[in-house]
């Protein structure tokens, strides 16, 4: 057949360029299937880089075998490893002829056989090839992937995905709300599922989401840190104070960039307001500064700072304006001293 | 019928009252609001067969929904309107259904609430309002006497089954075209 020849010739061409190694030749017809070698011989790996990868893959199903002739079929550059870079590079001229000839008429045909063994591959394996090459967008049944990993509750790509025992997966806070709202049955198959297992992250799964939708997981994640702010400020009036003021932070750091262009004299006011309240903290005989205070101070430096800014550059132009800013930052202040007064308050009782 | 859908998801519950929550991010919506809008999202791109809904106005919470009467039955060639309130812990409680179009349906108060398994203690929370709107419609088809709300067409139904699809083409013919 033609393209057993051409699978062959590139190592035909090889081996007299590696002749003088014949024990590892041998040990690596024992290692490696030729189809594997021949790819090797592609992307111009001598005999020990791939004793070395051999090493390196060793406990590894044979997926990372696959994915690594599967790159080197595409022709990109291999796995980050700099020594087989160097390799490849300092590898004989003839060689790198022979890979050209053969990319023309040999990759569509490895391509389609590529496309079937994908299928054959279980949704896990091939979810996570994919992740792991090229784009995800590459893949054609993504749209199917997308749908097939969503979380029916709420409709998004599963986050830390729980399996039901009848098989069923959800994101694993919407499992839980729905078995706290709806009764302990599957919302799929209405089985009912037990309490201990609905909390087990399905890690499998939840590894193959995250390589396949790394975009959404972010997201999602960044999402839920939000949520869960927004969550604890009902707790108290107090604690929805600093909440509010570490969400402001949040948001007032991302157009930082302008903030930092503010004069020193901000930074010396701030400092000033800390020390002011450092000082109003031992003259009441309050316990050392917690967390949040501290988180709430540095954003009232980072506000006081804004508002420098924004003053600054209001200034040049309506003059007048200034004084509403002054009039934000008294607000702010008495709010400030109010939440602690709040705070000792509280302390007291 | 959609009313203009557009993407505009207005309805945010959580409040905003003190000042300092301005700075607040504005893009983060409650789960519900985020899974109503998902479910918008995808009614748009693949609507169900002879059905349609959308936001009434500009509350993601209050929705507007049509179904044109299977063919076939007394229902034929009307168009039915429903109103679709969802409750603010959506999809873990289901959704309010009622229908604004007289009919005239053994399972439909006079009132125009639908009485469906799937909407009271049936619910799941994988359904969606696609899903509700396909069995509003395969109980258009399909009547169901043995779980009626109103008990005179039931009987009807069950015993002189022409004149009940008589007097629902009536009804059909007169509020719902």
């Amino acid at each position: 057949m033609v393209s057993e020849d051409q699978k062959r010739s590139p190592r035909n061409q090889k081996y007299p360029a590696t002749e003088g190694n014949g024990q590892s030749q041998n040990l690596n017809d024992a290692v490696f299937s030729p189809r594997f070698k021949s790819a090797a011989a592609m992307a111009g790996w001598d005999e020990e880089a791939l004793l070395l990868a051999s090493l390196v893959v060793e406990d590894t199903p044979d997926r990372d075998f696959k994915h690594k002739k599967r790159s080197v079929l595409n022709s990109k550059t291999p796995p980050t490893n700099s020594r087989r870079k160097r390799r490849a590079q300092s590898s004989p001229e003839s060689i790198r002829v022979a890979v050209l000839d053969l990319d023309e008429e040999d990759t569509p045909r490895k391509d389609s056989g590529k496309k079937t063994k994908e299928k054959k591959a279980t949704v896990n394996e091939e979810s996570k090839e994919g992740g792991k090459e090229s784009g995800v967008a590459a893949l054609p049944c993504i749209d199917k992937l997308r749908d097939e990993l969503s979380c029916a509750i709420c409709l998004e790509i599963c986050f830390e995905p729980s399996t039901t025992p009848c098989g069923h997966s959800f994101c694993k806070k919407c499992l839980r709300s729905a078995a706290d709202k709806c009764g302990k049955k599957c919302p799929k198959c209405r089985q009912l599922i037990g309490n201990g297992r609905s909390c087990t992250v399905n890690t499998v799964l939840w590894n193959t989401i995250q390589l396949l939708f790394p975009q959404e997981v972010e997201a999602r994640k960044a999402a839920g840190a939000i949520n869960s702010r927004q969550q604890s400020k009902c707790l108290s009036p107090e604690a929805a104070f600093y909440n509010n003021l570490r969400n402001g932070e949040s948001t007032t750091t991302r157009g930082g960039v302008s903030t930092r262009r503010s004069s020193g004299r901000a930074a010396a006011i701030t400092d000033q307001e800390a020390r002011r309240l450092q000082g109003v903290r031992s003259r009441r005989g309050i316990t050392p500064a917690t967390q949040t205070e501290d988180a709430a101070i540095a954003l009232r430096l980072q506000r006081e700072e804004f508002m420098q800014a924004f003053r600054g550059t209001q200034e040049q132009h309506h003059s007048s304006r200034s004084s509403s800013v002054d009039l934000a930052r008294e607000n702010l202040r008495a709010m400030a001293s109010r939440a602690m007064s709040l705070r000792i308050r509280d302390r007291r009782f | 019928m959609k009313t203009s859908s557009g993407g505009a998801g207005g309805g945010r519950p959580s409040s905003s009252s003190a000042p300092t929550y301005s700075w607040a991010p504005t893009t983060s919506v409650s789960a519900s609001g985020k899974r109503i809008h998902r479910e918008m999202v995808e009614l748009n791109n693949d609507p169900p067969p002879h059905c349609s809904a959308g936001p009434k106005g500009d509350n993601l919470y209050h929705w507007i929904a049509t179904i044109i009467g299977p063919p076939g039955t007394a229902y034929q060639g009307g168009i039915f309107f429903l109103d679709i309130i969802f409750p603010s812990d959506y999809p873990f409680n289901p959704p309010q259904v009622v229908f604004k179009t007289r009919i005239y349906h053994c399972n439909v108060g006079t009132d125009g609430h639908v009485s469906l398994g799937m909407l009271k203690d049936g619910w799941s929370p994988a359904l969606t309002i696609t899903k509700v709107l396909t069995a509003i419609r395969s109980l258009l088809t399909n009547p169901d006497p043995y779980n009626a709300v109103v008990p005179g067409i039931a009987h009807l139904y069950l015993e002189n089954k022409a004149k009940h699809d008589l007097v629902a083409g009536e009804w059909t013919a007169r509020f719902a075209k």
